[in-house]
């Protein structure tokens, strides 16, 4: 009967357990807002083709892709003595599959989370824009910020 | 056959709850960036002044004549700006009658301070030139251009006007 029990056990672990949902993430591009003057908005949209942040993932099996952005709510003087808000919105953020004519999805990078099936294709883009306010005595000089985006699939 | 029923149970436990992680996550980062810049500004210095012209006689007035054209511009030390330009084809007779009178073959030339010596050749058009303003934040961008009043040119006070765009880049 223990012999049994044992073997069954086995069985069970063979026959039941799934695949591992594997998942890369890389950094293709910066979120670059350029030159700015003080006092007025400046904003780049996710679509922006040379100035929007952009990811790319790859995932191999699964049936779920969760996204999570670690957003900054300010961009940091280099040199320090300064710091400029950023801020971002619903749809500040897109994912789109690399097959030709995949659709594209509209995020809100704000979010907790953001999940969704995964596309037929097993890899995606995903493009980030946002808007930097500087005062009307923001002090001159280079400001950046970092932004992570966490993927995970199950 | 009790106590083997029950440690069944538990290694079908074990077993189901292992089979539920299947997650994995991975997170990668970008940089966010901007440059502060002061603001620019752009004045309309000097008139571009062809004095009097005769009838079937072209006039040209160079960037390094006193009646050029000129703009002044100020802006954020030796930072990169684009200059554009809308130019006028003809000049307007102020008079009711509104005669016309081409005006082309556009000259420019840029420097960081007010004179034509040593200045960087250029010819404004609605297309970007590049430049960038001096170490101390300055920018002078001087024009000149030609008008061929026609054979029965009309006498009059003839004008146009000459825009120059600037854009940090």
């Amino acid at each position: 009967m223990r012999r049994c029990v044992l073997l069954l056990a086995f069985a069970l672990t063979t026959a039941t357990q799934p695949l591992l949902g594997q998942v890369q993430v890389i950094g293709i591009r910066d979120l670059a807002f350029g030159a700015v003057i003080r006092g007025v908005q400046t904003s780049v949209s996710p679509s922006d083709p040379l100035r929007s942040g952009q990811f790319y993932i790859n995932y191999t099996v699964g049936g779920r892709v969760r996204l999570r952005f670690t957003l900054p709510n300010a961009l940091a003087r280099v040199g320090g003595g300064a710091t400029m808000p950023i801020t971002f919105r619903n749809g500040d953020a897109i994912l789109q599959g690399t097959a030709p004519g995949s659709p594209a999805s509209s995020l809100n990078p704000g979010a907790v989370s953001n999940e969704f099936l995964l596309l037929p294709n097993p890899d995606a883009n995903v493009w980030i824009g946002g808007r930097v306010s500087p005062t009307a005595t923001q002090a001159s000089g280079s400001y950046v910020g970092t932004i992570v985006l966490s993927v995970t699939v199950f | 056959m009790r106590t083997t029923i029950i440690q069944v149970s538990a290694v079908l436990a074990a077993i189901l709850s292992l089979a539920g992680s299947s997650a994995q996550a991975q997170s990668a980062n970008i940089t966010a960036t901007a440059t502060v810049y002061q603001a620019m500004t752009v004045t309309g210095a000097r008139t571009l002044d062809f004095g009097n012209v005769f009838p079937g006689v072209a006039k040209s007035i160079g960037v390094a004549a006193a009646t050029s054209g000129r703009f002044d511009l100020t802006g954020q030390n030796s930072a990169n700006v684009n200059l554009t330009f809308t130019l006028p084809t003809d000049l307007v007779n102020t008079a009711p009658t509104a005669d016309l009178m081409p005006i082309g073959s556009w000259t420019g030339c840029r420097n960081a301070t007010n004179t034509t010596a040593g200045c960087t050749s250029f010819t404004p058009s609605g297309s970007a030139t590049a430049s960038a303003f001096s170490g101390a934040g300055a920018l002078f961008v001087f024009v000149g251009g030609t008008v061929t009043p026609a054979a029965n040119q009309a006498a009059g006070t003839y004008n146009g006007t000459v825009t120059l765009t600037a854009a940090y880049f």
